[in-house]
């Protein structure tokens, strides 16, 4: 900290510098709004009428000029609006009304450090508006962005409740760790789970270079800028209350083997010595699925209030949300609490806060009930004959009873408590300048306790020990950016330059407990710390000609010191053709724009310590009656191990024509991403005891984002339609170190379930091709084989012609990454009612069922296996007789299925109550809705959902039983005064 | 100067003074941890590194569910034990149905790779640290054993190997090739033969080191190569050394061996140490696996009842050899504890257990086993130097070896396991085998012996293990997820596709 002090003291000397260089102008402020709305118009245009001497109006609309004359005249322009000539007379405040003219509204975007009309912008981004979220109900930030923007793929990570997503930008580039930056009021972080939905302004995703590439460092899987909403100045405060209560449901089972037929099955295992007498007595049994899941109630409530209170404007929310969990005893609970407020303590000088406060509370249950669910034999009920929980063990060590687990393994939670902010000043000074210092912090506690009580169900699900298991984690993260902007506008010329800083570091530590006894290597402690220099020049001439150059300059703390520093330039023009003195007459074209853009962004997103060599501790050796101390390297590392980049080409195409009711966006793209950070398995005999991260590969993405939008209102009726289109295709195109193939993605069984090779998706499937059943000895006897079939199992494809089966005739199986995702949107508003509807899919994909292939006992089996299986000569040609793992399940075809699905991601029906009855009651606005989320999903695949947690695309679309998706139905209410 | 300038140097100089910081700002190194910079500087680290190889061999890898299976389970001592479908894998392993992709195979090669990773970092640091010459020469001795004790089972299990006596850096991990299994031999003897000259004899160590590796366990793992490359004079002499340094005899009673009160005594040469602490409360530091893996089903013993002491291996006993007792139980048998009685488990069919890995009792949690491993046992050495004098044709120097192993056994019992007479080479051979098989029953040797007495093949088809093929099933598969990731640099074995 000692050299803070230091930055602090040079920070003030700075301001008492600057402070003290008089002008002699005449210094004007005001603020620029919207006649109808009263909301602030941001980025108009404030120009000393005759001079080059103006500004663009801030976030709030409010703008800050000297003049050189007390009664010079101001001419406010903004695209979309008439333009306004307004005379001083003397006056030092002016408050400018302006009214939307005929056509389109000129959209403000957040970009990188600051905020650009969107008529302006050369990259390509995204936007969702607070309006678009608040209409649909969501419990995170990230759910909220689904199918809404192009190239934008948002999976749930699981469907457990208070668990986030997983984001994908632009197809998958990075491998190990591909999420997104999310920068929550100019705090760079890594989730933005503390965020409430409600609380939000508008999102914007940074998609090409040319936007992220001022986030250098972490830019290469893209960036999404979440702005939290502001007080709105110069109204009396607004009070908001928003409500809502749903039921969630489990959206699809799992098809398994009922009771008779898990009997049967057992009984036809081989060399099977003890089989189970009479299987039909078993009927249908117990659908464990049944004994866990259930209906769970979804609850939010939210109450926030905005407006000015002398100078401070402010915005403060409180929500709470509860949702339970669709398995028993699982469930999350948040209270999140924020303030945001801006002061101006000198006419130049204002300062602001945005903070939010969350605590939050899950619950979930030990054991793997979802895994016992999946295994446990329906043979069983839940109770035995003499009122015990029934023992499964009989069919291996590893199956435990589900309700058991529930019942002794339930009192298990996590508590967090977290404080995120930012604390900025803006200083604007020699009438262009404005320098910003921003200080931002994530302070989290995070405290995990599990109490198992002692209980023996099984030799295998027991406890003989009272424990409470305790995992205490504090996180602390800060961040000193401090920008410096020159703002100049000319009549024909816009100039925007953007110099700046920015250091943040992150310090976590983790101690685990059993009986408040710390755990052999129960303590970790580990740092990250960011440097980094940015600068941006944008530019637009005649409104028409646009261009932007971003260099920014990241040194990180995880690469050694030759391989710290990496350096990201971006490039990128546009052409606002619309704005052409040849366009002029035409009335096709609303808006028509090309732009291109070319850049690198860079990943550092892994461990913090990959090319140390860290000793492992308390590797207690044993002798006599004594413990020893022993402390050795395990963990291999990687000295060499440096920036992951991304280098992108970006050319886009934005229109908008018949009277801007049917508008387009269309990208194309191309990403190269160079020296892939991943942490690829290398062979048992180098002995490591982890797999260092290496620069593994180069991989192309090749894609088109298409939005498109109908938007109309005609009278008291308006409607919209919307597409997104987002074909990629992937590649990989080099892999480094003279590798001819990366294998990964293992199987329950051991073995690898994906290859990647030049030329192929990254993480393609890869392994055997059943071309049928072996019906008799005979044909097992005449055909290439493994050697140990007997009549009823695989017969998997000698590819490679050579009349011997063996791990050389594996081949590509399909490919785990969408090759096109997709949705659609509809909406109608009339007479007070809306109602929308959204559809997301994807296609293209395969996933591969590795949960049943983890066979190490005798669990249950899915009803694939069961159905039509192999039993004697001629039953079947597809499904193999009944096996415990070995040769017919083997990585093969059989078990790559179609991973497509078409989802109804969303559907509402609002209405809003006629402003008549409200007024009064002293409100402004009520809106009663009902809304559902995945109602009904079409897929292909036998699994609860074809989507799957998990970072690695290496190893992605592997099913390995993850908590299951709900469905939910809601009711709810909003009501402003 | 203008203004603006001047603002703007002094922006400059606000950057300037966060740059001028950034060095140590991001040179960051985990605060609670060293690195490997900072290790191998003192004799504390030298220890530690030295007992973090002890370590590995407490791994479930090394020594609980894998290791069973490649063992005993492999060989005509055991079946796969428990119930009928638990674990079906290693029923694959038990019939020679094994192949590449099986879950108990891989296991053993990685876990004594990794205890061979452990100790070349131990053998190539420890020489540069300042400490005392004696102490620094002898943990490398330990270390080099240790890592000759894992490529002496690998080689039996897999043949040629890699052979790492280094730690591999970034552009070798994918490049290595399988040697013939002479070097492998040639390495470990090196090794052996270094530690040797080493290390201490067991009376050497104070009670709170023993179990660490000794004059005496070089000489008797030297012993088991020599036996293993048909070197008998060579293996003699290591034995006699081992006899002759009056450091081990055999317990009065052969079921001690295997009781708490046998751990570490005179007759064993090399245990691997199993510490519970009572008042820990998972699975801590120090404790093994191994117990619970073949204990009994059920309280209080906890176990999962996998390698079950076989029919052949039971009707192999001479009448009366209370060896048998000493090393099966059977339901309705009460435990050596004298407390609890074995239960009927209606769903295990001929339920047995192998009592030489039964604890009274786990402390904590199941996986919190308190028992040694006795790898190698004076008897065994006894057996091997009788095997190799009568290979050298001298069955009179034979015969007394042999015999004082079996006067052991019978006790008091002087009806039962009378001495052996025959002088026949051939004759003698059969009762040396048939002693160890019995002696050594269950304690994870019977495989190597056979496959080392070049009879496996027929052992196995006479116990009715017919998918066994000569020439194959000597060896386990490599596994595939080996062969994949060099890209078929590491070659499978013969007949495993």
């Amino acid at each position: 900290m000692k050299q803070f002090n230091k930055r602090i003291k040079l920070l003030g000397l700075l301001i008492c510098l600057l402070a003290s260089s008089a002008f002699a102008q005449t210094r004007i402020t005001g603020r620029v709004t919207d006649s109808a709305s009263g909301d602030a118009i941001i980025g108009a245009s404030v120009l000393e009428k005759g001079t080059s001497n103006g500004i663009i109006t801030d976030f709030d609309g409010n703008f800050a000029l000297s003049v050189s004359d007390p009664n010079a005249v101001l001419v406010v322009n903004y695209t979309g609006y008439g333009s306004l000539e307004v005379p001083l007379v003397g006056r030092t405040r002016v408050d400018i009304t302006l009214s939307e003219a005929e056509g389109l509204l000129e959209e403000i975007v957040v970009v990188g450090y600051g905020v650009q009309r969107k008529s302006d912008l050369t990259g390509a981004v995204g936007t969702v508006k607070a309006k678009d979220i608040e209409r649909i109900p969501t419990a995170s930030v990230e759910q909220a962005l689904q199918g809404k923007i192009a190239g934008v793929y948002v999976s749930p990570s699981s469907g457990e409740p208070g668990r986030g997503a997983t984001i994908r930008i632009r197809g998958t580039g990075t491998l190990n760790n591909a999420g997104p930056l999310y920068v929550v009021d100019g705090m760079l972080l890594d989730d933005a789970s503390f965020v409430n939905p409600q609380d939000v302004a508008s999102i914007e995703v940074l998609k090409d270079a040319s936007a992220t590439a001022i986030y250098g460092n972490r830019g290469a899987n893209g960036v999404i800028l979440i702005t939290t909403k502001r007080g709105t100045k110069d109204r009396k405060a607004v009070v908001s209350l928003s409500s809502y209560y749903g039921n969630q449901q489990i959206a699809k089972k799992l098809s398994l083997a009922n009771g008779s037929e898990f009997a049967q099955m057992y009984n036809e295992l081989p060399g099977n010595s003890n089989p189970l007498p009479n299987p039909e007595k078993y009927g249908a049994g117990t659908d464990w699925q049944d004994v866990i899941f259930r209906d769970a109630p979804i609850a939010n409530a939210q109450l926030s209030v905005n407006g000015v209170w002398k100078k401070l404007d402010y915005n403060v929310s409180g929500n709470f949300f509860n949702q339970q969990g669709i398995i028993e005893e699982t469930g999350f609970e948040r209270y999140t609490g924020r303030f945001n407020g801006e002061y101006p303590i000198l006419k130049n000088l204002k300062i602001g806060t945005n903070l939010a406060y969350s605590k939050e509370l899950s619950q979930s249950v030990g054991g793997g009930v979802l895994g016992g669910v999946y295994r446990m034999p329906s043979i069983y009920s839940v109770y035995d004959s003499t009122g015990k929980f029934s023992d499964p063990t009989k069919f291996g060590q590893s199956i435990g009873n589900p309700a058991a687990d529930l019942f002794y393994k339930n009192d298990q939670d996590t508590r967090v408590n977290r404080m995120v902010g930012t604390v900025h000043a803006d200083w604007t000074f020699l009438k262009d300048f404005t320098f910003r210092t921003n200080y931002g912090f994530d302070r989290r506690n995070d405290h995990f306790r599990y109490h198992e009580p002692v209980f023996m169900v099984t030799t295998s699900q027991l406890n003989n020990l009272d424990r409470t298991t305790r995992d205490s984690t504090k996180t602390r993260n800060w961040l000193w950016e401090n920008t410096l902007n020159y703002n100049k506008t000319w009549e024909d010329v816009r100039l925007n330059v953007l110099a700046g800083q920015s250091a943040q570091e992150n310090y976590y530590k983790k101690r685990n407990t059993i009986n408040d006894i710390l755990q052999p290597n129960g303590e970790e402690i580990k740092e990250w710390a960011m440097l980094s220099y940015l600068g941006r020049v944008n530019a637009t001439f005649f409104d028409r000609y646009l261009f932007t150059a971003s260099l920014r300059a990241d040194g990180s703390s995880r690469f050694s010191k030759a391989n710290r520093w990496g350096y990201f330039p971006s490039l990128a023009a546009g052409w606002n053709i619309a704005e052409e003195p040849f366009m002029r007459n035409q009335k096709i074209f609303d808006r028509l724009k090309i732009r291109a853009s070319w850049g690198i962004t860079g990943n550092d997103k892994i461990q913090e310590y990959p090319s140390l060599g860290t000793i492992t501790n308390e590797l207690y050796s044993a002798f006599g009656d004594t413990i020893q101390q022993g402390s050795t390297l395990v963990n291999y590392a990687n000295a060499d191990v440096r920036w992951e980049t991304t280098r992108q080409t970006d050319v886009g195409l934005e229109l908008a024509v018949l009277n801007g009711r049917f508008t387009a966006e269309i990208d194309w793209y191309k990403r190269f991403t160079f020296d892939i950070l991943s942490d690829l398995p290398i062979p048992d005999y180098v002995g490591s005891g982890s797999f260092p991260f290496v620069n593994a590969a180069q991989v192309e993405n090749t894609g088109w984002d298409f939005t498109l939008q109908w938007r109309e209102t005609k009278g008291k009726v308006s409607y919209n339609f919307g597409v997104i289109l987002s074909p990629v295709k992937n590649k990989v195109l080099k892999l480094n170190e003279g590798k001819s193939e990366i294998f990964e993605g293992r199987t329950g069984s051991g073995d690898f379930a994906t290859r990647t090779t030049i030329g192929s998706p990254i993480g393609a499937f890869y392994g055997y091709q059943v071309e049928g059943v072996f019906q008799n000895q005979e044909e097992i006897n005449s055909a290439p084989r493994f050697g140990n079939e007997k009549p009823g199992d695989f017969r998997y494809a000698d590819l490679n012609g050579d009349s011997v089966l063996n791990a050389m005739d594996r081949t590509y199986l399909g490919s785990p990454i969408p090759t096109l995702t997709y949705g659609f949107s509809a909406g109608l508003e009339l007479f007070g009612f809306d109602i929308a509807a959204d559809f997301f899919g994807v296609k293209g994909n395969k996933v591969v069922n590795a949960k049943a292939v983890s066979r190490f006992d005798t669990p249950n089996w899915e009803t694939l296996w069961n159905e039509n299986h192999w039993t004697g000569e001629g039953t079947t040609n597809s499904v193999p007789r009944v096996t415990n793992g070995g040769h017919n399940y083997k990585m093969s075809s059989f078990l790559v299925e179609d991973g497509a699905f078409f989802r109804l991601r969303t559907v509402v029906l609002g209405y809003s109550l006629p402003k008549r009855w409200l007024s009064n009651v002293g409100m402004s606005r009520a809106r009663l809705y009902a809304s559902g989320t995945n109602l009904w999903t079409k897929q292909a695949y036998s699994g609860f959902t074809p989507e799957f947690p998990g970072d690695n695309s290496f190893r992605a679309g592997i099913d390995y039983l993850s908590y299951p998706m709900a469905k939910t139905m809601l009711v709810g209410l909003d009501v402003t005064f | 100067m203008s203004t603006p300038f001047k603002s703007l140097i002094a922006a400059a100089i606000v950057l300037l003074a966060v740059t001028s910081c950034q060095k140590d700002f991001l040179d960051r190194k985990p605060p609670n941890r060293l690195t490997f910079e900072e290790f191998f500087k003192t004799e504390a680290h030298a220890f530690e590194a030295t007992n973090a190889v002890y370590e590995q061999f407490r791994n479930f890898d090394c020594i609980a569910l894998p290791y069973i299976a490649c063992t005993d389970v492999l060989s005509d001592d055991a079946d796969k034990g428990s119930t009928a479908n638990d674990a079906p894998l290693m029923i694959d392993i038990d019939n020679f149905t094994v192949d590449a992709s099986n879950p108990l195979v891989a296991p053993v090669y990685k876990g004594y790779y990794r205890a061979i990773a452990r100790a070349n970092v131990a053998i190539e640091n420890i020489p540069n640290i300042e400490m005392d010459v004696d102490t620094r020469n002898r943990l490398i001795g330990e270390c080099k054993l240790l890592r000759a004790y894992s490529y002496l089972l690998l080689v039996q299990w897999f043949g040629d190997l890699p052979i790492i006596t280094t730690t591999l850096q970034d552009d070798e991990y994918y490049a290595q090739t399988r040697q013939p299994r002479e070097q492998v031999y040639a390495q470990i003897e090196a090794d052996l033969t270094d530690a040797l000259g080493v290390l201490k004899e067991k009376s050497g160590y104070a009670p709170a080191d023993l179990g660490r590796v000794t004059k005496g366990t070089a000489r008797g793992l030297l012993a088991k190569l020599y036996m293993i490359k048909k070197e008998w004079a060579k293996a003699e002499t290591q034995c006699m050394d081992l006899i002759n340094s009056l450091e081990y005899s055999l317990l009065p009673k052969y079921s001690e061996n295997f009781l708490p009160i046998g751990e570490n005594g005179s007759e064993s040469i090399f245990e691997l140490q199993a510490v519970a602490l009572p008042t820990q409360q998972a699975a801590g530091p120090g404790s093994s696996p191994f117990n619970m893996v073949q204990g009994v089903r059920g309280n209080p013993n906890l176990g999962w009842g996998f390698n079950r002491p076989s029919d052949n291996l039971v009707t192999s006993y001479e009448n009366g050899d209370p060896r048998r007792e000493a090393t099966v139980i059977y339901v309705g048998e009460i435990l050596p504890d004298g407390l609890t009685q074995v239960q009927d488990n209606v769903e295990i069919i001929n339920e047995r257990f192998n009592q030489k890995a039964w604890v009274p009792s786990h402390p904590g949690l199941q996986d919190n086993g308190p028992g040694n491993i006795r790898v190698i046992r004076y008897s065994d050495i006894l057996l091997l130097a009788a095997e190799a004098k009568n290979e050298l044709s001298k069955p009179a120097e034979a015969l007394p070896l042999l015999n004082q192993v079996r006067k052991r056994a019978r006790g008091t019992n002087n009806f039962i396991l009378p001495d052996v007479t025959t002088t026949d080479q051939t004759l003698l051979r059969e009762r040396i085998y048939k002693e160890r098989r019995v002696e050594l029953a269950m304690e994870q040797q019977r495989w190597f012996d056979l496959v080392r007495w070049g009879r496996a093949g027929a052992v196995m088809q006479a116990v009715g293990k017919t998918n066994f093929i000569p020439g194959k099933h000597e060896l386990l598969p490599i596994p595939q997820t080996e062969i994949d990731l060099t890209s078929g640099r590491i070659v499978q074995n013969p007949l495993y596709n």
